[in-house]
């Protein structure tokens, strides 16, 4: 089997992937960062959004050894310690969230628009959201968190 | 169990395609999506380390190439002239950010999906695919590319490496609407793209429509295109007729019947002209 070698969350790993093993489930079942969540598994829920080299892509939809040598950031990357990331505040001081599910794909997808683009407008932060689909809290909250993580950021 | 391959050389790549039973593999945002339910046992090309498919250039004669590697967020954040605004609005719908991040001009086009974004607003810019195989390269007008529904021109042996872009298309105003269920990530029910060239004193010299998901693959209306030459751009809306559209050949499925296609298309042709008379 392959050997593949990433940095996650600022450590390096590797692990021998069988070579059709998706990067999420290297992420989840290699590696036991479960807080990547799969949904779809179609590329369309965002339930699985990490960063790659600094930009946020689908987990579900590139292969564990398609992400050799990068340098690879999931949920479990944001907080420091105890200390939430101003994005994971954001979202639980204006309960950007109910049942959970979509929030870890949700937080990267913010995290990296908030980064690319620092004073997207509501109108731009819901385009953003496009390929992140939450299927409780109609995205209101979702907005609010990610405007005030905007300042604290 | 079948191998993973990805070569940094260009000639490694050919040499490999080669052989047969190979699947070519970039952006992914096709090909995962396709596998869910089965994995096959396939031997995997991954194209994403040769730099012959990456970056966007102009070249001497003044058109642009484009890499088949180049993903459609590249395509947004490239600086591109303004014949190139449809094409720049297609890479904004194809999927969400993440997809963007990933899928590739070349995997959209060799996907050949009826409803695939990037093909219209290519069409409509006179748009050559560049193919290369061990044993030399080809160039073929994208309309001679994609075939039909998930069928292309492309041989076994051969690799799309680039999409050029020819320097008289480059010199006009382009636009692209599309129509969807809803306003975001959703597969389109019709799209349709559009460049046109004028004098200064606004007179149409060269104009170029095309529509998706209205027939198994892309197609330019060359009866319209005909029909605007000559015209001032502000009555470009008003040479359409419905004869123009009689070579469409509209499906119905799931996201829409075959006569609210063709009427959809016919919308969105008039106020692609309209947009396109009001671009300066």
């Amino acid at each position: 089997m392959p050997t593949v070698s990433m940095t996650v969350n600022g450590k390096q790993v590797s692990g021998e992937v069988e070579g059709r093993t998706l990067l999420v489930e290297f992420l989840r079942e290699n590696l036991r960062l479960t807080g990547t969540h799969v949904g779809c598994d179609t590329s369309q829920c965002g339930a699985c959004v990490v960063h790659i080299d600094g930009n946020s892509a689908k987990s579900c939809s590139m292969l564990a050894i398609q992400a050799n040598g990068t340098k690879v950031t999931t949920i479990e990357g944001l907080a420091n310690g105890d200390e939430l990331h101003p994005m994971q505040a954001a979202f639980k001081e204006h309960h950007g969230l109910q049942c959970g599910f979509c929030t870890p794909g949700m937080v990267m997808s913010a995290v990296d628009l908030v980064k690319k683009k620092p004073k997207a407008s509501e109108h731009e932060i819901r385009e953003w959201l496009e390929g992140n689909i939450c299927r409780c809290t109609g995205y209101h909250n979702i907005v609010k968190a990610i405007q005030h993580a905007q300042q604290t950021m | 169990m079948a191998a993973y391959l990805r070569p940094k050389r260009l000639e490694d790549a050919l040499a490999t395609m080669a052989e047969p039973g190979w699947v070519v593999l970039a952006g992914g945002t096709d090909h995962f999506p396709a596998r869910v339910t089965h994995t096959p046992d396939e031997a995997i090309l991954d194209v994403t380390a040769l730099s012959e498919l990456k970056g966007i250039d102009r070249m001497a004669d003044g058109g642009l190439r484009l890499g088949a590697g180049v993903t459609w967020t590249e395509v947004i954040e490239a600086a591109l002239p303004p014949a190139c605004d449809g094409l720049k609005a297609a890479a904004r719908e194809v999927g969400g950010v993440q997809i963007q991040n990933r899928g590739t001009i070349g995997g959209n086009l060799c996907n050949a999906s009826p409803a695939a974004d990037g093909v219209p607003p290519l069409l409509s810019l006179d748009a050559e695919v560049e193919l290369a195989s061990a044993s030399g390269t080809r160039r073929l007008p994208l309309g001679r590319f994609i075939l039909g529904n998930r069928h292309t021109a492309r041989r076994s042996n051969e690799l799309l490496v680039a999409v050029h872009l020819p320097a008289p298309a480059l010199e006009a105003t382009g636009r692209f609407l599309k129509l969807g269920a809803r306003r975001y990530l959703v597969i389109s029910i019709v799209m349709v793209a559009g460049t046109l060239s004028r004098t200064a004193d606004g007179t149409i010299v060269a104009a170029r429509l095309a529509v998706g998901a209205c027939s198994a693959a892309a197609v330019r209306l060359p009866a319209l295109e005909a029909a605007l030459i000559g015209r001032p751009v502000t009555e470009a809306a008003a040479a359409l007729q419905p004869s123009h559209l009689d070579l469409l050949r509209p499906i119905d499925d799931g996201r829409a019947d075959a006569p609210y296609r063709r009427h959809a298309a016919a919308t969105l042709v008039r106020r692609c002209l309209n947009e396109l008379a009001r671009a300066a």
